[in-house]
């Protein structure tokens, strides 16, 4: 009887042991884009996926150009498609465009796409369009697994419209192999008197910058310069200009706003903090590559990525290029917080206050909602839970062109990144740290995200443009742009953009 | 001096045609790269400068849950819908073209010249405005996302073209034909058809050509009016376009959507060259 | 000629075309005079105050059609004398002529959208073989980040493109011009040029106003290549009316803005356009 006893006890705790292997390999083999970790338990997993039925029914996507954000839409459509029986049909839009896509349709009253990709900040125009996330989905565990400050960026005052699918912040870019050098920290110290290190400032960013523009100090027969930006004027350009605004203008001391003073909103963005920071992008221009004030995104990606400048600051596809197995730098890049400036601006006792400040700009990313008009609305939520499941979402990550970025909490942790990557060790334990460094901050700047937003940012974009291009000094520049700002708050409605505004106040006070 | 003149008249050719193939060259090899032959510096000639590799044109075939972007469909799409709204363009616009030539309109003080001037004008509007209005109206008649609702707003945007050159054509053929036409006893349909459009066949195919070519480049209207059932070429192509831009990928589309319109080239220099001109008026 | 059938040639191309623009057009004009933006869609009624704005509020606007009456006007000026300077040389035998003729039609057939892309690349101030080759001699010019030099590269990039339109026409035109004035000419022992000037360019003058001012309307509408090469920039430098027309509307949202600025637009281009034609017509024919 005991030997019976045991036996089955064996039996049955093997069977145990090996069922989550044995549960892992049978999705895996199948789908090879989840061969890393097998299938992982939960709400919206491989396993729970399959028992859905929705043959006969069509999906329909607009999402973002190939491969960024494009390529995972397309294979998690394929993958949806075999193991639910659905069809889905998918198209790719340019970024400039994601937002005519979507909001010509909505306001003409239709709806052709079930699930469309745009950006985050995109949430006060088109969330009237859009289907809330139910219940279901909030409780799921992969939606518990949602940092808190990627769950405040795609919900609006508490409800969300934003499915989280991806996450993003700027972050500082630098080339360790010339920073962590010996020899050139000699070098830069005997001919600056200063250390060379990983700069806190942006006055330190500009001198570093400045010292290694223009001539070749990796030894690849190539010039290198200093810092690759997004100058072009685009529609993301205005990102970098905050980047580097926030450590001047973001004061934790005085709330209650920082684009607009909530209360009157009169526009901040003429202060001294905001010009300081104009005054240093002037300056950057002297230390981009050739051509680099018409840099947009994928220029800079491809300059910094492709080993030509010191420094970058923006979003994280810079570092995930430079750290693909097919570049020359990999492993030679190194991660650390936008850096801050040894003074801010107090914008109440309207003085400069000269101690240390850093803020961390929780900038928007990918974004993606489902049509409040679909007629499929299940099977939509269905697929952007599929999206990012667990083991999806870490595969995604391991692919740097997907443009998939940590916003969980498992996402932080090094070993993914190590293993899947092939990162040192070391540079994925800044990345993480860093990025968690971030989350963690009280002293944050999210986008803003008010009626006529475009508006608002594309006058930044003009004003801040004429400035690098020597049109404006920085002064008359923001000047220019306050005034446009003012214009639109009336041509708005004050109370309009006030409401809107204060929920984003609300975040960044840290009252949400 | 006239040496001098020949020996310039070959310079400017040549160079003129250096600079109409360069970015077609450039194209070319950069086709053939991949990110870090592009941004790591200036590369020419493959081989030499940098190892080529076809991911560029790979890409034009894969599916898009492989990283690609398949054109081959879109690609048909738009010689469909080119060719066919140019067709339906030109034979409205020829016959319109031909009242205005030959005939007197009068209503009001409305004049001919006025209501050729109306058609052209229609080309003026820039076309973000009309996004809107044509969006509702396609959806009105239930024709968004469709090979008709595209093939019918290209009609309005090349109609003008075909009315204005056969306009001109028109005008350079003799009335003598029409008259000599009528007075052997065919009526105007038939003048019409029998003996002056054989005499316009270097005006059709230039309108022609250029209905089938703002037919195919346009990028706009396609892109607001259609959504997943129907693609054109240039906005499958553009769908490449994100941030990291693929150079390579975009070179060799560039050049792939070009090719069917080089074929239009030959048959249309062609004609001209044959030409059923001056002559046939005797 | 008999009435009934003048109606019948000219009708259904018109009836056509109006039936499907009456919509769009009449939407147009209505929706100028609503404020129709991203947070209050929907045909509301404000009179005339987009107008207003327009007119008091924008120098914006007139800086763009400033700009942009001298990016078409000098676009299509060198593409008339280049494509007529080509369309003669290849007119009479030359070595390659049939070549030449189709290699010259080519890059009016490119997507601009996508060329424009390639010619950002060609001459890219740092990865591009353009500034690349002129390094060799000490040159580096900024062709996309000077403001004036980006308003020429905005132009070569316009004259590769479009002059292949003037080519094709102006080729078309000298090919079925009647022979006898020539041979008159030859029988005069007329020179090369004086053939040219008195013979060639008056026959030619009615295509040419025709193609000139189909390419000014065109050249008008420059939109794909300002928009690839430069968004308008450095700053405001190679902002178009069409341009700033888009960036409002579709990227702002202001639709009901953007409409008014159409239309106003539409009226500027429709009388300038007359007024040239009057000229040209003057000046050209009275030879």
């Amino acid at each position: 009887m005991k030997i019976i006893k045991t036996c089955l006890t064996a039996v049955i705790s093997s069977m145990m042991i090996f069922s989550p292997m044995a549960y892992a390999d049978k999705w895996s083999d199948q789908f090879p884009h989840i061969k890393a970790t097998g299938d992982i338990p939960g709400d919206c997993s491989y396993e729970e996926m399959s028992k859905k039925n929705y043959k006969g029914k069509t999906l329909k996507i607009n999402t973002h150009a190939i491969p960024v954000m494009g390529e995972p839409t397309a294979l998690h459509a394929e993958q949806f498609e075999k193991l639910t029986g659905a069809k889905v049909e998918v198209t790719h839009t340019p970024a400039g465009d994601l937002y005519s896509k979507a909001m010509v349709p909505f306001q003409a009253g239709q709806a052709p796409y079930d699930i469309v990709f745009g950006f985050s900040n995109f949430i006060n125009d088109w969330k009237r369009y859009l289907a809330p996330v139910p219940k279901k989905y909030m409780n799921s565990t992969e939606m518990k697994d949602v940092t808190k400050s990627h769950m405040g960026v795609s919900s609006w005052d508490g409800t969300m419209y934003q499915y989280p699918v991806d996450g993003d912040r700027h972050y500082l870019k630098y080339r360790k192999d010339v920073i962590d050098n010996p020899e050139m920290q000699k070098k830069y110290k005997a001919e600056t008197g200063k250390d060379l290190k990983v700069p806190t400032t942006w006055k330190e960013y500009a001198e570093m910058a400045k010292f290694f523009n223009g001539w070749d100090w990796d030894g690849d027969g190539e010039l290198e310069y200093g810092s690759a930006e997004v100058m072009k004027k685009d529609d993301l350009m205005f990102a970098a200009f905050f980047s580097r605004s926030v450590a001047y203008a973001k004061n934790p001391r005085t709330p209650g706003g920082f684009f607009f003073d909530l209360e009157t909103m009169k526009p901040n963005i003429n202060n001294p903090g905001f010009v300081e920071a104009l005054t240093d992008w002037v300056e950057a221009t002297k230390y981009v590559p050739p051509g680099g004030i018409n840099f947009g995104l994928g220029d800079e990606i491809g300059s910094f990525g492709g080993g030509q400048t010191l420094f970058s600051f923006s979003w994280d596809d810079a570092f995930i290029a430079a750290m693909q197995d097919d570049s020359p730098i990999k492993n030679k890049v190194g991660t650390a917080p936008l850096p801050g400036a040894n003074k801010v601006w107090n914008r109440v006792s309207n003085s400069w206050e000269n101690q240390y400040n850093q803020a961390p700009y929780i900038v928007w990313g990918w974004a993606v909602g489902v049509a409040k008009k679909s007629k499929v609305k299940d099977m939509a939520f269905d697929y952007l839970c599929f999206f990012s499941n667990g083991a999806n979402h870490q595969a995604d990550l391991a692919i740097g062109r997907f443009g998939v970025n940590p916003f969980k909490n498992s996402d932080f942790d090094p070993n993914i990144y190590i293993n899947s990557m092939g990162w040192d060790p070391e540079i994925a334990n800044s990345y993480t740290q860093t990025l968690l460094d971030m989350e963690k901050s009280q002293n944050r700047v999210f986008p803003l995200r008010v009626p006529g937003v475009f508006e608002f940012t594309s006058a930044v974009a003009t004003g801040t443009s004429k400035a690098l291009a020597g049109q404006l000094s920085p002064q008359e520049a923001l000047d220019e742009v306050a005034k446009e700002w003012e214009a639109i708050v009336s041509r708005v409605g004050k109370k309009a953009v006030r409401d809107a505004y204060a929920v984003g106040v609300k975040m960044e006070d840290n009252q949400l | 001096m006239s040496k001098f003149y020949t020996f310039l008249k070959y310079f400017f050719i040549v160079f003129w045609a250096v600079f109409v193939v360069a970015p077609f060259l450039w194209a070319l090899t950069t086709s053939f790269k991949d990110f870090q032959s592009v941004n790591g510096g200036v590369t020419y000639i493959p081989w030499v400068d940098f190892e080529p590799n076809l991911e560029g044109w790979k890409v034009l075939i894969k599916s898009p849950a492989k990283g690609g972007v398949d054109i081959v469909e879109p690609y048909f799409n738009s010689l469909f819908v080119t060719c066919t709204a140019s067709l339906i363009s030109i034979i409205l616009g020829t016959l319109s073209a031909y009242a205005l030539s030959r005939y007197t309109f009068k209503a009001g003080f409305v004049k001919n010249n006025d209501i050729t001037f109306f058609f052209i004008s229609q080309r003026i509007m820039p076309p973000i405005v009309l996004s809107i209005p044509f969006f509702l109206f396609l959806s009105s008649i239930n024709l968004l996302d469709s090979l008709v609702g595209l093939i019918v707003v290209y009609i309005v945007l090349l109609m003008p073209i075909a009315v204005w050159i056969m306009v001109d054509f028109f005008n350079k053929v003799p009335r003598e034909i029409d008259e000599t036409a009528l007075i052997d006893g065919c009526n105007p349909y038939q003048a019409f058809l029998k003996v002056v459009l054989p005499n316009s066949i270097p005006g059709l195919i230039v309108a022609g050509m250029f209905c089938i070519i703002f037919g195919w480049i346009d990028f706009f209207f396609a892109f607001i009016l259609t959504f997943t059932e129907v693609q054109l070429l240039p906005v499958k192509i553009v769908a490449l376009n994100s941030s990291v831009t693929p150079w390579w990928s975009l070179s060799a589309s560039a050049l792939v959507s070009v090719a069917p319109l080089i074929i239009v080239a030959f048959i249309v220099e062609r004609y001209l060259s044959k030409g059923n001109l001056s002559g046939a008026i005797k | 000629m008999n009435f009934k059938h003048k109606y019948f040639f000219l009708f259904p191309g018109l009836f056509v075309l109006i039936g499907i623009l009456i919509f769009p057009i009449i939407f147009v004009v209505r929706l100028s005079l609503s404020g129709w933006n991203s947070y209050n869609p929907g045909l509301d009624f404000i009179g005339i105050e987009n107008y207003i704005r327009l007119f008091t509020d924008d120098p914006r606007f007139w800086e763009s059609f400033f700009r942009l009456s001298f990016l078409s006007v000098t676009t299509v000026i060198l593409q008339y004398v280049i494509g007529f300077a080509l369309a003669h040389m290849v007119w009479k035998d030359i070595k390659f002529k049939r070549f030449f003729r189709v290699l010259f039609l080519v890059p009016m057939m490119t997507t601009p959208v996508i060329m424009t892309v390639i010619w950002r690349t060609f001459f890219h101030e740092s990865l591009g073989p353009v500034n690349d080759i002129l390094s060799n001699f000490g040159l580096s010019p900024k062709w996309l980040t000077d403001p004036a030099l980006a308003k020429f590269t905005v132009i070569i990039v316009e004259v590769w493109q479009w002059t292949p339109f003037m080519f094709l026409l102006l080729l078309a035109g000298l090919l079925s011009l009647p022979k006898e004035p020539f041979l008159a000419a030859a029988i005069d022992g007329a020179s090369p040029v004086r053939k040219f000037i008195y013979v060639t360019f008056p026959l030619m003058a009615p295509i040419s106003i025709g193609a000139i001012i189909i390419r000014l309307i065109e050249a008008s509408k420059i939109m794909d290549t300002v928009y690839v090469l430069t968004s308008g920039g450095p700053g405001t430098a190679t902002e178009t009316s069409s341009f700033y027309i888009f960036i409002k509307g579709l990227r702002e949202f202001q639709m009901g803005y953007a409409a008014s600025m159409s239309f106003t637009y539409l009226i500027i281009m429709i009388i300038s356009l007359t007024i040239i034609a009057k000229v040209l017509t003057k000046l050209l024919l009275k030879e």
